[in-house]
This record gives C-alpha cells, structure tokens and sequence, in this order.
C-alpha cells in the first residue's frame, strides 16, 4: 500500500472519529498559556490541542493535523507514572517515569514508548537546555512503523521536585518539520513551571 | 510467525504431537514447485496481494540489505527448500522482535530479533524448516479459504508480517493463524527438511525451550501470558515430544561457528534494539544465555549491563557495574561501556572514577550524539 494511500486512510478514520463525536479538536491561541497545573508557556500562533479517547497521560497537540504532525505534552508526570496510553489488552512493555531518572534515561523511556509499534528510533542529539529551569533538549528521528514515513523530533525535558516535565515534537523530515519546528522551539523556550499549588 | 505466536502454537501441538514422532522418518515427498495461479482465483489474488507487500519491503527502511547476511541466510533456506530454492526469496527485516513468516509466493521474511535469539544455523533452520512447511504445505491457502468465512482476515495478514497492511505488530495475530493441524504439519516437514539439509534436529527444541525461558522471565508468568498458554498442554511437553522427534532423526551438524561470524557484525545493534525494547526479564533471560555460551564475547555482559541499569530495581547498579567490568577486562568492549561505568560512579557521587570514565568514552566517541551532555556532566564534576 502507498504512503500516501495510507495516510488517507488513518486522515479518514481520524475523520470519521471527529464526526462520530470521539473525538474534539479545541484552538490553543497566541499567548500565555498553562498546561496542566503548573508548565507555562508563550505560544507564538495557534495551534491545536486534539483530544481523542484513551491518548495517555500527555496533551496532544498538532499544527498539520494527525497523524502528520504531533506535540506531546507532559505537565507534571509523577513517579511511576506510565508515558503512553495503557493497552489493556496489550502485553507490550509500559514505560514509566522514575524521579531519580537521569537525562539519557528519560530520552530511553521516550524511544521505548515511541517505538512501541516497531518504529525506529535514532538519536541524532542530546544537550543540557534551558527548559523549565535546567533541563535538557534531544533530537532524534524516526521511522514509522505502520506507513514506513520518515519523521524528525525534537524534545525538551525536565525533573521539577520529581515530576517530568517535557514536550516532543516530531513531523515528516520533508517539508513539515522545518516548517514547524521554529514555532515549537520557540514556545519550548517560555516553558517555566511553575511553583507547586 | 511472530515469536509469541510461535511458541503459543508450539504449545498449542503438543498434545496430538507424539504419535507423529514414531513416522518422522516415514518418507514425505516435497510437491512439485507452485505454479502461479490464476489471478482470478482467491490465491491468484493472495499472490498478487502479497507481490505488492513484497515490492514495499524491498523499499522499506526496515530491510536489512547486508548483502553477505542476505545471501548467507538465503543459502540455508536454500538448503531447506530443496527444489523449491528459485522460489524461496529471503528479506531479512530490521525488528527486534522473534518473527519468521513465509507468503505463498514465496517471500520470506525473517526479523533480526530471531536472529538475535538463534545460537547456531540449526536454530534458525528449525524456525525457517518450520515456515518453508506451512509454504509446502500451502496452509495460507487453505487457512484463507477458512478465514474468508470468519470475517478473520487481518488476523490472516498477521501471518505474514504485514504490520503495515494492518496497521499494527501482528503480536497476536499469529498466534491464532495457523490451526494445530497445521503447526503439527509444519514442525514435521521443517524435521525433515532439517535432517536432510544435515543439521542436527535436536536445535529445534531449544529453540522452544530458550524461548519459554525468556518468557518465564516475564513478571505475569508464561501461563498468563495468553489464553493459549492457560488451556493448552505444557511447552515442556512439546519441547519433549521434538526432542522424541530428534531421537528419529538423529546426528546433523548445528553450525554454530559459521552463524556467530556471520552475525558478529550486527550484535551490536541487534543487542541496542533489544535493549530498547524495554522488556528487561525478557533480555536479561536472552542475555545470561547468550554469555554462558559466548563467554569471551564483550558485547553480551556490555548489553546485559545496560539492562540491569535502565531496570533500575534494587541491586541492579551493582550487577550492572560487574558486567561493565567484565566487558573492559574481555576487551573490545563498545565505547559506552565508560559512559555507563560514568553514570553508575557519577551515581555513586565518586567524581574522580566518573570523570575517568567519561572522558574515556569522548575519547573512544568524541561524535557521540549525546557528547554534549556528557561535557556537561564532566564540567559539574570539576567543580
């Protein structure tokens, strides 16, 4: 089957989804924003905050629409939490968040859960950044399992008193990334967490 | 099939499996090679179905295209499928996960987590015999003609690997796709064919005993693994009824030298994508294995190290500290071995040893992805 073919297919279902009521899309405008309880950020254009039942535990964001680009979103994860979405039929491997977990590991925790279906996952860098106070940035690329599309990511976390806080983008490596990573590094760059309520 | 498909269906023969081992050597005769059906036809369009996946996973960026592996692997399916050979095309996918399928056209495929796992040729011709069988036997066929009234049809393309077709890892699927009678079929024909492409038949029952090892080692236990492992008899009885079926069937060659020198090349990312999977009892089981038997091999206790420290339970910083050490002192050890002796003494707050470590390791990987990360840790030391 074609990428392409396949892609209208998942662009489809997603379709149906909405119109089925699944599934709502809301406008996350210009401005200051809060992200859970305590991440905020500067959003330099709108984007798209998608929510489909069972997505996990990360708000979903998308400049292009699903499943062609995604912003995951981790405000807060606590210790033992699971990253991902919980299969409840599935035996494949849960990867949680540990508050002693060191930069690399987290960035292990995250390729674990993003090749979950099979994709390939390639780390091209990973660096201390600023990021909701001294964080670490990573890029990596991709390979997707299920339509054999080439994506690029770049991602962003931090460990505030034991909770992770993070943000992953990925996009098709052709025309998608380069398009949107500035708008995504840029909001990346406001992230500040805030103090516990 | 996929790895857990295969040894749920290994369990799953067991109980009809022992009258079989007493005509192991009763003589079976291959069929004529397959001519292309009708297209027309269900199996015409199952061809057809399956040229097209065949033509994508010659594109796929998941094919492992080494063309020495290929054309070694090639030789032993060759060596398996007799006058089948022409027909017999071997893709060998980069997954790390224990899976072999063969289409009715005549596309193999086999996924590096398979030939992670298999310790000799024999392993993997016990898996391949057993595939080339169901192709013998033309079980796709008559399983699609069965499918076709069961509304089961992407179970059906879980039979071949086509995760793409169906939009998921086909972990299941498999296991539900061939029927006992079928597996029962095709673990005799992959014996024979065994036996007399000359290797040593008693591998195909450690390939199912490494198997149910590694997934004892998982915390829920093999009999909650599935259904099929709950209602179905023991894979230790299967395991003995192959080894009845060895006993048939007896001497072979296991080739053990020849397959290590030709995978050595890919261990190592062979071993970084099983480490990946995050499914430590699972590698922890495959990796002690692989070091009893390969003891001077420093990529097994490297790898065996990374697990132990990214599981992170009680202990493990310890035993993974011994195995880094032991891959220093076997020598050849990869680069980050000082990096992960880094961490654990950057851990341990000794900054004399990890400073050491770490600049061993950007020594070794100055153009490591993760250098810069590795610089920074090196300047919070000093301080």
């Amino acid at each position: 089957m074609r990428n392409v073919e396949r892609m209208k297919i998942v662009l489809g279902l997603s379709f149906l989804l909405l119109a089925a009521g699944c599934a709502s899309v809301a406008k996350m405008e210009s401005g200051e924003r809060t992200l859970g309880e305590r991440l905020a950020v500067t959003l330099d254009g709108d984007w798209n905050h998608v929510n489909l039942p069972g997505l996990g535990p990360a708000q979903v964001w998308t400049m292009e629409g699903l499943p062609i680009d995604q912003l995951l979103i981790y405000s807060g994860l606590k210790d033992g939490e699971v990253v991902h979405a919980r299969d409840g039929n599935s035996k494949s491997k849960d990867f949680a968040f540990r508050s002693a977990m060191q930069p690399e590991e987290i960035v292990t925790m995250f390729e674990g859960m993003l090749t979950r279906d099979g994709s390939r996952f390639r780390l091209v860098k990973l660096e201390p950044a600023t990021f909701a106070g001294k964080g670490f940035r990573f890029e990596y690329e991709l390979v997707r399992k299920a339509d054999n599309v080439r994506l690029m990511g770049v991602g962003y976390g931090a460990v505030s008193k034991g909770e992770l806080f993070a943000m992953l983008y990925s996009a098709p490596r052709l025309t998608f990334f380069a398009r949107n990573q500035p708008r995504f590094e840029q909001m990346a760059r406001t992230a500040r967490v805030k103090p516990s309520p | 099939m996929n790895r857990r498909g295969f040894l749920a269906a290994a369990c799953a023969c067991g109980a009809g499996f022992l009258p079989l081992a007493a005509s192991a050597q009763e003589t079976w005769k291959a069929p004529p090679r397959f001519v292309r059906p009708d297209i027309a036809s269900d199996e015409g369009g199952l061809w057809a179905l399956m040229d097209r996946e065949e033509r994508n996973l010659r594109r796929s960026p998941f094919a492992l295209r080494d063309a020495k592996l290929k054309r070694y692997v090639q030789d032993i399916a060759c060596r398996l499928a007799g006058e089948h050979c022409p027909d017999v095309r071997v893709h060998l996918v980069r997954t790390p996960y224990f899976n072999a399928s063969m289409a009715p056209n005549g596309m193999m495929q086999v996924w590096s987590g398979l030939m992670l796992r298999a310790e000799n040729e024999a392993q993997l011709a016990a898996v391949l015999g057993h595939e080339i069988g169901h192709y013998l036997s033309r079980h796709s066929v008559e399983r699609l003609r069965d499918v076709k009234a069961r509304a089961g049809f992407a179970q059906f393309l879980g039979l071949f690997g086509l995760v793409g077709a169906v939009g998921q890892m086909g972990l299941v699927a498999g296991m539900y796709a061939y029927g006992r009678d079928h597996e029962r079929d095709a673990d005799r024909i992959g014996a024979l064919l065994m036996h007399r492409a000359g290797y040593d038949v008693g591998q195909a029952a450690r390939v199912w005993e490494n198997l149910r090892l590694e997934l004892i080692a998982r915390d829920e236990g093999i009999e909650n693994y599935s259904p099929l492992f709950a209602t179905h008899p023991h894979a230790s009885e299967r395991q003995e009824t192959l080894e009845a079926l060895a006993a048939e069937l007896p001497g072979g060659t296991t080739g053990e030298s020849a397959w290590r020198e030709h995978v050595r090349p890919f261990l190592r990312e062979w071993l970084q994508e099983e480490i990946k999977r995050g499914q430590h009892e699972e590698s922890l089981a495959l990796l002690g294995r692989k070091i009893l038997i390969a003891p001077e091999e420093p990529l097994y206790p490297f790898a065996r190290a990374e697990v132990y420290r990214l599981r992170a339970k009680e202990g493990d910083l310890e035993a993974a500290l011994a195995d880094y050490q032991e891959a220093v002192r076997l020598g050849g050890e990869p680069p980050e071995t000082h990096r992960g002796l880094g961490f654990i003494y950057r851990i341990r707050k000794d900054a004399a040893r990890a400073q050491a470590f770490f600049q061993r390791y950007l020594e070794r990987a100055p153009d490591a992805p993760d250098a810069a990360m590795i610089r920074s840790y090196l300047k919070e030391l000093n301080v």
